[in-house]
């Protein structure tokens, strides 16, 4: 696998048994030695699971104008954040569609921090880059300096506590911290992308090793990327280059409630709005099988036999069987036979509400 | 890893074991290492003639949906229902309880390897 970055974990990951794959343009688990179902069991069911996310990519916007840029550059209303706040949000290109998905952190006035999609990164920080020049902000690219770890499950407080300097009681929901990681200053956010409480560690890349060694020693257990995709399609969330990518716009996937038309101009608000009025081309569905099988991405969705759509994210949930996120024609959101076509066949299939399975995250 | 010494082996990875006029199908364990935690098995239906070669069934894992070949001609007899709710069979027990289908033997089969040959292919 040549031409493919490797985290600081590399060495870590091939220790422990991990199956590397290519993944964004990283050598990434997708498994360890036990395999996706214990590691998925493992997360759901108390344990503290422990995923390398360091492909993903961190941009810093610091400056007088941050605040002004990122109301123009982000979908979020970045004015109703206080510091210590993360709010999830998109960047749209002009045409309204997504560029990205992104998490915005406010560690002060004049000072955000984002996090990005490790496939859409130079894209990102091109475009950001392209647009802060005519505000006064500064945005540094600082993804290839920053180790990203998540500890997600019931455990993950207490598996991470005796590593910081900071009662992470007091870390709420979507909220974070800057604290000492075994000595060295990070952020430490409860954020995640499983359903579960836990969270987001962002350290430099030096004590990667150490956090993630002291991690394991206490408890946790490492978990590769296929569990991780598991845990999120399970709880509906939104992937980039699945439910969103920049041939859809908010308003087909869903994510009205992060684009904040009342908030001032910001990039793709007209082609939003236009879209909004006019009536979304697709819209996101949740189905479940009701019959046998395993709807996979791709798959043709029909309703009342025609073909209205495809499936986005697929899988066999262990607590939930077949479920999948799919777009089809707005007329089909609400009502109509549904089925699923496996192999040539139709394959019963009913909609659903979202999470899949309870989510557990601390409100 | 395991390749019993009383089944044949193919290069798309399934065993068979040959009794009389009955042959037994399923994939073997390299091959249930390599997939991962299966999750999901089509089985074909009994009555079902199937040429040597022809998929006759479907393996899905976590992450992947894999047809499994057979290694020789025959009509479909018995099926492992058991895997319908259990398909995790074929992980813990590939060559046992993980068996997917008997056939009753027709003509034709596809290169068969022994349980040295195959460990040779694997390693090559």
């Amino acid at each position: 696998m040549t031409g493919l970055q490797k985290t600081p974990l590399y060495d870590e990951h091939v220790a422990l048994g991990g199956k590397m794959v290519p993944f964004a343009g990283f050598e990434m688990p997708v498994q360890y030695k036990n395999g996706a179902l214990k590691e998925y069991t493992f997360v759901r069911e108390g344990g503290a699971g422990l995923f390398d996310i360091t492909h993903m990519g961190q941009v810093r916007v610091t400056g007088a104008g941050a605040l002004a840029f990122l109301q123009y550059v982000t979908t979020n209303d970045v004015s109703n954040l206080i510091e210590g706040q993360v709010q999830y949000s998109a960047l749209l290109n002009e045409a309204g569609t997504f560029i990205d998905d992104i998490t915005t952190y406010k560690i002060s006035d004049t000072e955000y921090y984002l996090c990005i999609n490790a496939a859409n990164r130079h894209k990102d920080v091109a475009h950001l880059q392209a647009h802060a020049e005519r505000f006064d902000a500064c945005t540094v690219d600082e993804s290839d300096d920053t180790t990203l770890l998540a500890l997600q499950g019931a455990a993950a407080q207490a598996a991470l506590q005796p590593l910081v300097d900071t009662d992470l009681e007091s870390i709420g929901y979507y909220k974070f911290a800057r604290v000492n990681v075994h000595g060295t200053p990070g952020i430490v956010s409860r954020t995640g992308y499983t359903g579960e409480d836990g969270f987001e560690i962002y350290i430099p890349n030096s004590i990667a090793v150490d956090v993630w060694t002291q991690l394991l020693a206490g408890g946790a257990e490492p978990i590769g990327l296929a569990a991780r995709d598991m845990l999120r399609t399970e709880m509906g969330y939104a992937l980039y280059g699945h439910e969103i990518s920049d041939a859809v716009t908010p308003v087909e996937a869903k994510l009205m409630w992060i684009t904040k038309l009342d908030k001032g101009d910001f990039i793709g608000k007209q082609a939003v709005a236009d879209r909004k009025a006019a009536g979304p081309q697709k819209r996101l569905i949740a189905l479940k099988l009701t019959g046998r099988g395993i709807p996979r991405e791709h798959y043709a969705v029909f309703v009342d036999g025609e073909k209205s759509g495809e499936i986005t994210s697929g899988m066999h949930s262990p607590m939930a069987g077949g479920v999948a996120l799919a777009y089809v024609k707005p007329e089909h959101a609400e009502s109509g036979e549904l089925s699923v076509e496996i192999r040539g066949k139709q394959v019963a299939a009913e909609r659903t509400t979202l999470p899949f399975v309870r989510s557990n995250v601390r409100r | 890893m395991t390749i019993p010494a009383d089944l044949k082996y193919t290069k798309e990875h399934e065993w068979v074991r040959i009794d009389g006029d009955t042959a037994t199908f399923g994939i073997s364990d390299h091959a249930q290492e390599a997939l991962g935690d299966i999750v999901f098995v089509e089985l074909p239906e009994i009555g079902r003639t199937i040429d040597a070669g022809e998929a006759y069934a479907v393996v899905e894992s976590v992450k992947a949906v894999s047809d499994v070949y057979a290694p020789v001609a025959g009509e479909v007899i018995e099926v492992n229902e058991a895997l319908e709710s259990e398909p995790e069979h074929v992980n813990t027990d590939p060559y046992g309880s993980g068996w997917i289908a008997k056939v009753n033997i027709g003509d034709g089969q596809v290169e068969l390897l022994t349980d040295d040959e195959y460990t040779t292919f694997l390693e090559e």
